[in-house]
């Protein structure tokens, strides 16, 4: 993506000012971002320091006034992807084929709703949230972050992951799905009864 | 249908249809509700805070040493 771009020239100080005033203020992103990826404080680090050093190499492909967070975000997910996805032990792909065919089938919108009633939700503290958005595979765990935790929108997200807009949709409603079951799961070992909907 | 409403990406005509249809299928306002929840329980959740100050001060220093 980066060698597409037409290069516009800054100066020295126009560079520091774009780093400082349009990327550095997303570093609390970039880092959660990082650490939801690759689960392990360390890699996190290293993947947003990369990040911004190679955000800062291309800085001239960076159109200022654009947006600075998707642009930042797709770096470190293609930084992610080549340099820490290989070494990382994350060893489930999913077939996306299995995921596509699923929402296209008629059922999509009368499927079985996991058994999770809103009052469940209100007892669970961070933790459960958090490690069931952990231990969703990496894929869908990107969607709900992207969405829920960072307010893209269908059409940025598509940019940033490089799939079409139609494939973020599936994408996200199985996410949605599959963290629902998780909860579901954590909300019955709490003790709640399952109540269908 | 429900996913749009959800993330804000609903037509004006899908929003109004919604409304409509909320107003009389329990399901529906029961499914979107649970779907709402998890979504601002995932937003209030995990933000994960700031990022590791070493971090960001080792970034400033080393792009500050690219500058000068």
């Amino acid at each position: 993506m980066i060698e597409e771009t037409p290069q516009i020239h800054y100066s020295d100080k126009e560079k520091n000012e774009i780093f400082h005033g349009e990327f550095m203020p997303h570093i609390n992103s970039m880092y959660n971002f990082a650490y939801r990826l690759t689960l392990d404080g360390d890699d996190a680090k290293d993947l947003v320091q990369d990040t911004y050093l190679k955000a800062f190499r291309f800085i001239e492909s960076f159109q200022r006034g654009t947006n600075a967070k998707a642009w930042l975000f797709r770096i470190l997910k293609n930084s992610f992807i080549n340099d820490y996805r290989k070494k990382s032990k994350e060893p489930n792909k999913v077939d996306y084929q299995e995921v596509e065919s699923y929402y296209n089938s008629e059922d999509v919108d009368r499927q079985i709703t996991p058994d999770l009633r809103v009052e469940a939700l209100k007892d669970m503290i961070g933790d459960e949230i958090s490690n069931a958005l952990n231990s969703l595979d990496v894929d869908f765990r990107t969607v709900i972050i992207l969405c829920d935790l960072e307010g893209f929108k269908y059409e940025e997200m598509a940019k940033i992951l490089d799939i079409p807009i139609g494939t973020v949709r599936s994408r996200l409603h199985r996410a949605r799905q599959l963290l629902k079951e998780k909860l579901s799961t954590y909300a019955k070992s709490m003790g709640y009864k399952s109540t269908t909907l | 249908m429900l996913q749009v409403i959800l993330d804000g990406e609903a037509s004006s005509e899908q929003k109004e249809y919604f409304k409509t249809h909320m107003d009389l299928c329990m399901p529906c306002f029961k499914g979107y509700e649970l779907d709402m929840a998890i979504k601002q329980l995932v937003q209030s959740k995990c933000c994960g805070g700031d990022a590791p100050s070493d971090l960001v001060q080792q970034i400033r220093s080393q792009i500050s040493q690219k500058i000068s």
